[in-house]
């Protein structure tokens, strides 16, 4: 671990519990594909017990300070099913590609090279070597998949049991990677509907040309067949001896060779060259019928020497792999270790090859493909036997005795090479060794025992061969051509058919995309209130019920050109929050109406994060009130106002008719009490009276009754507060605030606004009030009240402000205390 | 082909707009479903719906908003025309007055919306002729004098009504390639997703989008 990021570590590590270890980071990474790039990223390897996993992490800043500058965005644990490689960036030498795949979802990572990502990679590998040698665990990693947890349909978990956990919140934002990922995974399942098997006749040659020009037709060996095949894979050994070859890889063989197979192959069938690669002298071709090439994708070729210093090409094998249609195909032609006692080494090289051939495509090894065919100078003899032996049994043709002995047969039965791959019966003479343009075994001094050594195996479903022979016309090598025919069944995509599934699966993910949409149901989409009256809240519950599959955030929003999410006479709480699928949220209404209002009506908007938006209508209806009447319209009331009829009511509030008071009746009733009772009660303003009690004072008011005045006179004090705070109009009318506020140091200025600005009803107010105030001021010793606390209290709510306080305070005071004084 | 097969390239907003009961419910629910709501309770907010369609080879995402169309949310669903890229503005031939609001419709949609917003008029519940009160003459007729593509459907039968979604979006992908429609403007109602560099390739990535089109 690098002591730089030591720090990084620890902090990460808090993340965790203390089983689950965090063993490198790595900082800096950038991931390729639409949504990521932007943010900073980390990767992590966390173990716990035997089992890891890659924890990928969005961070807030390039280096995290703290835990919550960190969220995991994906988990992908380190099994049997994690795969990782690295791939150069072109153009770019000091970065390269980390690729992650995790069955069929890859991750594409930038990293920048050095000792950061080598050690990185290092404990990568060390983890999954861990894991295969223990059991594999994948609970741990459950409670940080926020997505696998809310996923309680249990169809779309095993869907989604096969690809990592990647935040919900991006599979939210329809990420793509998933849904590619989950529509590539249910293609597959459902290949037999939309494909049907086709059979294609596959050539597969092989010949060790033992270093010789290529100087004959090679029709003999390629087009000895009445009809052409669809396909050629022909492999040669030994195309170029030479040290030039050998050591620069290079050789004008190559072309020679290709255009001897393009000049040999079956006549009634027109091919063209699929992919050739070549190792020094183990060169591979595959052709193709042309009516076929159009339906060839994804062609990849791979070298490994396995030969000298176990790397070098004199042996080896080449490999070619293409999907046609829908099947993939590989051929491999290897050249493996020679002489007679070094069967383990072949084993060996074949192994290495299996295990070193890198496609770097999906699937990348060997043994990923549908179909693979083997073919090459494989190198395995016959042991056991002498030379005249083996000479004996072939003329008295006994092949069994013969193929006993082959050391290929024995190692394969022994499951040491080759396992899996069949080989039809050889009814062949030994390819191996000829004298040159002969067709007759070695007659030199070493007089080497003849042998199979070049043999064709195949693996897959589907393959059925139709011949395995050898060449003998073909004499200018010590070795024979081999050749094998199959009739293989390869995957053919019915495009009608393919659609349709296509189409239904579409479908099907779209409506899993729309299921996974927040949903929620609201028990009720209208609330109405009963009679709303003056300063008496009433609330109405509504209940927020989670049923759709992801978690709902919810939140009332704004209408256009709305500055709040709900009218001022109405609370909502909470108005934002988050239900769990399954779970219900209370959401509180709440109405107080301070105005004049007599028709409430609101429509809230209750959105869902990601989804949809619900409408709930609130409604009431509001009770009039002396409170929110204006004064003057309150002067001219002969009777409390509920006691009006609407017509009189409706003359009242348009200001017409016979002024009938100085001051609003309602006003004079509140203060005449405190006159009588209240001026000597301390701190009389002070009192913090219950709702009841005051409601009781204001339908005293609005209805009027015989009765005397409820409540206590602190009460009423308060009551006359809360009447001068709500008046329709305050007393110094809003259109002279400003006036006001700017004469409020000058004594003249002020008395010069009250006498000839104020409106009549407004000034019998406040100079009616100023008396009151001065009455008070006079009993200060026993209401403890001195004239700046009146001052303040009263300036308030005198001079209040259509939004409340938002006035330098001691102008305010300045003007009533001038005034009282 | 740059990206995988299944990335979509863009985002259309649209809206479904409409008196109540014309059928939009339906509608959404008949394109991304296929199926029926015989009985669909009257939509009180706005619904979601998406689905991927393909246009032109291109994978192209919808984001549709079915709105409430009882007239006193109006004031309300006035806030979802914004960025729309396309409106689908709905009537029921069996019914002459939500016919005869389409111009109030319209206004809204003109004046909520960017002039390149593609505004489809369908002339819902074409099953059920015996009750029809709007010839299709005067609707065509209607949707021509004020620029609009227009065809009869009917969310029960299914009839046009994958036509109707597909033919807006058809629109709107000419509008982005003659440049018409600013793709950099937020209220174009389009987004644009640049795909993923493909890497891993599935069979028939040559296949899958050989889908003929005009454009
Ligand atoms: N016969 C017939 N009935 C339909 C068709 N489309 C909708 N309906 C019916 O008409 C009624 C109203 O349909 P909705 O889709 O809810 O109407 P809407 O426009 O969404 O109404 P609001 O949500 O109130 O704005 C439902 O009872 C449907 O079953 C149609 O094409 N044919
Ligand atoms: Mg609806």
């Amino acid at each position: 671990m690098l002591s730089v990021h030591q720090d990084v570590l620890q902090i990460i590590q808090a993340k965790f519990s203390s089983f689950e270890i965090v063993k490198s980071v790595h900082l800096n990474v950038s991931i390729l594909g639409e949504y990521w790039s932007e943010q900073h990223h980390i990767l992590a390897v966390v173990a716990y017990h035997s089992n890891s996993a890659l924890f990928l992490f969005s961070s807030k800043k390039p280096k995290p300070f703290h835990l919550s500058d960190l969220i995991i965005e994906a988990v992908i644990p380190i099994d049997e099913n994690f795969e990782c490689l690295s791939d150069p960036i072109p153009g770019e030498h000091n970065y390269l590609l980390f690729v992650v795949r995790y069955r069929k979802v890859s991750f594409e990572f930038r990293i920048k090279i050095g000792p950061e990502s080598s050690n990185f990679a290092s404990e990568i590998v060390k983890s999954k070597e861990r894991f295969l040698s223990e059991e594999s665990d994948k609970r741990w990693l459950l409670k940080y998949t926020d997505l696998y947890n809310s996923l309680e349909n249990t169809e779309l978990k095993s869907q989604l049991d096969d690809i990592p956990f990647i935040r919900q919140k991006m599979a939210q934002n329809q990420n793509s990677i998933n849904r590619d990922s989950m529509l590539k995974y249910q293609l597959k399942l459902k290949e037999p509907e939309f494909t049907q098997y086709q059979e294609f006749t596959l050539f597969i040659g092989t010949w060790n040309v033992n270093g010789q020009l290529p100087s004959i037709s090679l029709k003999p060996w390629l087009s000895s067949d009445d009809d052409p095949p669809d396909l050629y894979a022909v492999g040669f050994q030994e195309i170029d001896l030479s040290k030039e070859a050998f050591l620069f890889n290079d050789t004008p063989r190559e072309a020679e060779w290709e255009k001897m197979v393009l000049d040999g192959v079956h006549p009634k069938a027109k091919y063209r060259t699929v992919a050739l690669t070549r190792l020094v002298g183990i060169q591979l071709i595959v052709l193709i019928n042309t009516k076929h090439y159009q339906y060839i994708r994804n062609i990849a070729v791979d070298t490994v020497g396995t030969g000298l210093l176990g790397k070098m090409g004199n042996k080896g094998g080449v490999a070619i792999r293409l999907e046609l249609h829908n099947t993939s195909l590989c051929f491999v032609n290897s050249h493996l270790a020679a002489h007679v006692e070094e069967f383990e080494r072949r084993n060996q090289d074949y192994k290495d090859i299996n295990a070193r051939i890198n496609f770097r495509k999906y699937p990348t090894a060997i043994k990923d493909h549908d179909q693979v065919y083997w073919l090459g100078d494989l190198n395995y003899r016959i042991t056991e036997l002498t030379t005249s032996q083996v000479k004996t049994l072939l003329i008295r043709n006994e092949m069994a005795a013969l193929l006993r002995a082959d050391q290929l047969n024995q190692q394969k039965e022994r499951g040491n090479v080759l396992l899996d791959y069949n080989e039809a019966d050889i009814t062949f003479p030994p390819t191996y060794k000829y004298d040159l343009n002969s067709d007759t075994f070695d007659t030199s001094e070493k007089a080497r025992p003849p042998a199979w050594t070049d043999r064709i195996l195949f693996r897959g479903k589907g393959i059925y061969q139709l011949a395995y022979r050898s060449h003998m016309e073909l004499r200018i090598s010590d070795h024979k051509p081999v050749s094998a025919i199959f009739k293989s069944e390869i995957s053919v995509i019915n495009q009608a058919k393919y659609r349709k599934v296509h189409e239904e699966l579409l479908k099907r993910m779209d409506k899993l995309e729309n299921e996974f949409l927040p949903q929620v149901t609201v028990d009720q989409t209208e609330v109405k209130f009963d009679l709303v009256k003056f300063r008496e809240p009433q609330f109405r519950d509504i209940i927020i019920a989670n049923t759709g599959q992801v978690p709902a955030e919810f939140e009332f929003i704004k209408k256009l050109d709305e500055q709040s999410y709900c009218k001022d006479w109405l609370r909502i709480t909470p108005y934002c929050g988050t239900v769990n699928p399954g779970e219900k949220c209370d959401v509180r209404l709440e109405v107080n109406l301070e105005s004049d209002l007599t028709e409430l009506d609101d429509i809230l908007v209750l959105h869902l994060n990601g989804g949809k938006d619900m409408f709930i209508i609130v409604s009431g209806k509001g009770q009039k009130s002396s409170f929110t009447t204006s004064m003057s319209a309150l002067c001219r009331a002969p009777m409390p106002i509920m006691n009006l009829s609407e017509i009189q009511w409706k003359k009242i509030v348009a200001l017409e008719g016979e002024v009938l008071y100085s001051i609003p009746r309602e006003l004079w009733l509140l203060v005449d009490h405190l006159y009588k009772y209240g001026l000597a009660v301390r701190d009389l303003f002070e009192s913090n009276s219950t709702q009841e009690s005051f409601v009781k004072i204001r339908d005293w008011l609005d209805f009027g009754s015989t009765e005397p005045l409820p409540g206590s006179v602190e009460t009423i004090a308060e009551t006359l507060l809360i009447f001068l705070s709500y008046t329709k109009e305050p007393v110094i009318p809003f259109h002279l605030h400003d006036v006001a506020i700017a004469a409020s140091s000058n004594y003249q200025s002020c008395k010069n606004i009250i006498n000839q600005k104020l409106p009549d009803i407004h000034r019998n107010v406040f100079l009616y009030i100023c008396m009151f105030l001065q009455e008070l001021l006079r009993h200060s010793n026993e209401n403890g009240y001195d004239a700046k606390t009146l001052a303040s209290l009263f300036g308030e709510i005198l001079l209040r402000d259509p939004i409340r306080n938002s006035k330098p305070q001691a102008s305010r005071e300045n003007l009533v205390s001038f005034i009282i004084f | 082909m740059s990206g995988g097969p299944y990335n979509y390239s863009y985002i259309f907003k649209y809206i479904i707009i409409g008196d109540m009961g014309v059928g939009k419910s339906c509608l959404l629910h008949q394109f991304t479903e296929k199926k029926f709501m015989a009985d669909c309770p009257h939509t009180i907010g706005v619904e979601f719906g998406t689905r991927i369609i393909d246009v032109c080879g291109q994978k192209i995402k919808l984001q549709i908003w079915d709105t409430a169309g009882q007239e006193r949310f109006r004031a309300v669903t006035r806030s979802y025309y914004r960025g729309a890229a396309g409106a689908l503005m709905v009537y029921d031939i069996t019914r002459r007055s939500t016919y005869n609001h389409l111009s109030s419709w319209l206004s809204d949609t003109r004046n909520l919306t960017n002039p390149s917003t593609v505004i489809f008029l369908i002339g819902n519940k074409c099953d059920l002729e015996a009750q029809r009160d709007v010839t299709y003459e005067e609707a065509s007729k209607f949707a021509e004098e004020n620029g609009l593509m227009f065809v009869e459907a009917s969310a029960k039968t299914g009839d046009n009504v994958e036509e109707a979604f597909l033919e807006t979006a058809k629109k709107i992908y000419q509008s982005i390639q003659d440049g018409r429609l600013d793709l950099n403007a937020a209220e174009s109602g389009v987004q644009h997703k640049p795909s993923t560099p493909g890497r891993n390739n599935l069979s028939n990535d040559n296949q899958a989008n050989k889908d003929n089109c005009s454009c």
